[in-house]
């Protein structure tokens, strides 16, 4: 016969036992509020690591948005330029005005 | 043996303790113990300089919007070579050729590993194989499948209009060092780059917690609205095109502004060059020509000057309008001997007399016996000479002038800078002191740069910004008439019809090692119009024309220019002819 057996069955101390419990509570309570505390630290870490990623690809979509920006930009300064503007004025028949008049136009 | 739950129960802990004290050894081990080597393997597998993508510089506009300097995407390739063990070199490098233009032998040469690099201690190997490569999103995409290529997009400048306005614009290299607006403004234009050390994934990609940490995000430039018109600096540059090559010139500069603010429509130099494409030409040695004539190289201005020599006569109270002198053909002054431009004696003249004739001696006269060297000093520093004016431009001259004070000085000076030998200025410092008589006798600051545009938003306008004013509005109005009959009377290849304008000419000479070169000049003429409200000044230089030497006075090849060029500006400016406002 075990000794805690014997413990339960012949009546031990009701003290020991008490104070058994209360290292088990505690031990449990602790145990509970580290994987508490160890969830909570984890799922912030977690979130600011998705934010941060988050932030990063918006970034990236910015960064790429930018670069499309710049490369229409380029291609409308390209496509009004002088030379360009010129060339095409001149297809179309315009040419450099000889004479300069000026009228006077009343007030609307 | 183990008799009873007891000692079962001991030894069941002791073996877990026994576990624990191994684990924790190890910990220890590890953690503590190998903790400088494990950490440096760590550091060497996913440590690593990383950027985000380079942002764009602030793109350039003229004063109407238009695109003058923007900015293309590009990439710069790498490749980790340490990745490509065991691969076939020469048909990756086959493949990759057409989309880097590089050649197939350069690419098996940048991919093979070095002799002895095939494994660890040193894990990563990364070459560069091409920079500025323009490459399409299906390109890209198709890049993308080789892991170990790098590709970093980044950008390079566009000049949306070619050589336009190249001096003015100007560049910067990849040192930071550069010419023009762009290297003067490039604490505006540079974007914030964001380049740092720390753990990356296998895309090179920074990992997450790495940005949790300090970190900045890169910042795209601002951008700057000039104060140039390109549609008048284009005409402007194919007028000074048209004059150099009709003249035979070796050079050539134009400048227009607006002498109420001191903004630059335009301004042109010959020689010029292409910015787009500076590296070659400094491969081939022609860094000179990224010095702006207009800022960066003085030169003797000549008659031109005799403007500024009269202004400052008349502002002291010396002389008036009835003031005369006798022109006898010759001065002597402090050891030297000064004629009249043809060696002619004019008898009895004025102050409108003097400037018709452009008379050497009469200014001589007002430098040394009215005003006095340092009376005319005075008013040559108030006029800016011999400082830089403040233009947005890089390597921008003070030009050389000599003062009384200094320990060179020499009496001579004070008779032959009065019409513009002897002294050196800039173009633009020309431009800037007779754009002060057409503006009142305020002189303005020339500046470029009309507005700055923040990527945040915020627009911040540049105020007009006056010097000083070295003389009265009321000599500035009696200098302004008198250079007006000049035009009137004596040089009809100026003349606008319709407009009344003010303006002198100037036939310089060169000086070289041992004296001035005998057959070379440089032609110049300053106008500014129409009077009575003077909007706009316009200045021709041309250097060392070709033509017979009777033909190369200032008033006959730079004046026609001005001519050319005021009779457009002023339909382009909107600015109606006198008859036409005096009939409304």
């Amino acid at each position: 016969m075990s000794v805690i057996w014997q413990e339960k069955t012949h009546g031990v101390l009701k003290r020991k036992t008490r104070a058994d419990r209360t290292l088990a509570l505690v031990f449990v309570g602790v145990v509970v509020a580290v994987t508490l505390l160890g969830a909570i630290y984890l799922s912030v870490v977690a979130a600011n690591v998705r934010l941060s990623r988050e932030i990063w690809q918006m970034e990236e979509e910015m960064m790429a948005l930018e670069r499309e920006n710049q490369a229409l930009m380029v291609e409308v300064a390209r496509l009004s330029s002088i030379p360009v503007l010129q060339e095409r004025s001149q297809t179309l028949g315009f040419r450099a005005a000889e004479e300069v008049i000026y009228f006077s136009l009343g007030e609307p | 043996m183990l008799r009873g739950p007891d000692a079962r129960l001991r030894l069941i802990a002791m073996l877990l303790i026994a576990v624990l004290l191994l684990v924790l050894g190890q910990l220890v081990r590890l953690q503590v113990l190998q903790n400088a080597r494990h950490h440096a393997t760590v550091e060497v597998l996913v440590s690593r300089e990383y950027a985000l993508p380079e942002p764009p510089w602030g793109c350039i506009t003229d004063r109407n919007g238009a695109l003058l300097v923007g900015n293309t995407p590009v990439y710069d390739i790498g490749a980790e070579i340490t990745l490509l063990r065991g691969a076939d070199i020469e048909a990756l490098a086959a493949e990759l050729s057409p989309y880097l233009g590089v050649s197939e032998e350069a690419l098996v040469m940048a991919l093979t590993l070095p002799p002895g690099e095939p494994a660890a201690p040193r894990p990563y190997i990364w070459r560069p194989l091409a920079q500025g490569i323009a490459l399409s999103h299906t390109e890209v995409l198709s890049l993308t499948r080789y892991s170990w290529l790098t590709l970093n997009p980044t950008w390079e400048r566009y000049y949306a209009e070619g050589t336009l306005a190249a001096h003015t614009l100007g560049f910067v290299n990849q040192s930071g060092i550069g010419y023009g607006v762009q290297a003067s403004q490039r604490r505006f234009l540079q974007g914030l780059t964001v380049s740092q050390i720390g753990q990356v994934a296998v895309n090179s990609n920074p990992l997450p917690d790495e940005l949790a940490a300090d970190f900045r995000f890169p910042y795209p430039g601002t951008d700057l609205r000039l104060t140039i018109d390109r549609t008048i600096q284009a005409f402007v540059e194919g007028e000074l095109d048209y004059a150099v090559n009709e003249y035979q010139a070796e050079g050539g500069t134009i400048i227009v502004m607006d002498p109420r603010t001191g903004a630059i429509l335009a301004m042109a130099s010959r020689p010029s060059y292409e910015p787009s494409r500076y590296p070659d030409y400094a491969a081939q040695g022609e860094n000179h020509l990224f010095w702006d004539p207009a800022v960066s190289i003085p030169y003797e201005p000549g008659s031109v000057f005799k403007v500024v020599t009269a202004a400052a006569a008349l502002d002291s109270g010396r002389v008036d309008l009835d003031w005369s002198y006798v022109d006898t053909g010759r001065l002597e002054y402090g050891g030297v001997v000064i004629r009249n431009w043809d060696g002619g004696t004019y008898g009895q003249q004025n102050l409108e007399g003097l400037l018709t004739h452009s008379l050497n001696v009469g200014a001589g006269q007002l430098s040394t016996q009215v005003l006095g060297p340092d009376l005319f000093y005075q008013y040559v520093r108030a006029f800016g000479f011999g400082q830089p004016t403040g233009v947005e431009l890089t390597n921008e001259a003070a030009g050389l002038v000599h003062l009384p004070s200094d320990w060179d000085w020499s009496d001579s000076y004070a008779v032959t800078n009065s019409f513009g030998q002897g002294i050196a200025v800039t173009p633009l410092q020309m431009a800037a002191a007779v754009a002060a008589i057409a503006n009142d006798g305020v002189m303005m600051e020339p500046h470029l740069v009309a507005e700055r545009n923040y990527p945040d938003g915020r627009t911040v306008t540049v105020s007009p910004r006056p010097l000083g004013q070295p003389i009265s509005a009321e000599t500035a109005r009696i200098l302004s008439g008198l250079m007006a009959r000049v035009v009137e009377r004596n040089m009809p290849e100026a003349r606008v019809p319709g407009y009344r304008i003010a303006g002198k000419s100037g036939t310089s000479q060169i000086p070289g090692v041992g004296g001035y070169d005998p057959n070379a000049v440089i032609a110049s003429f300053v106008g500014f119009g129409p009077l009575p409200n003077p909007e706009v000044l316009i200045f021709v230089k041309l250097d060392r024309p070709n033509v017979p030497p009777s033909m190369r006075w200032g008033s006959q090849i730079a004046a026609p220019t001005f001519q050319r060029i005021a009779t457009r500006l002023f339909v382009m400016l909107g600015i109606p002819p006198a008859d036409f406002v005096a009939g409304q």
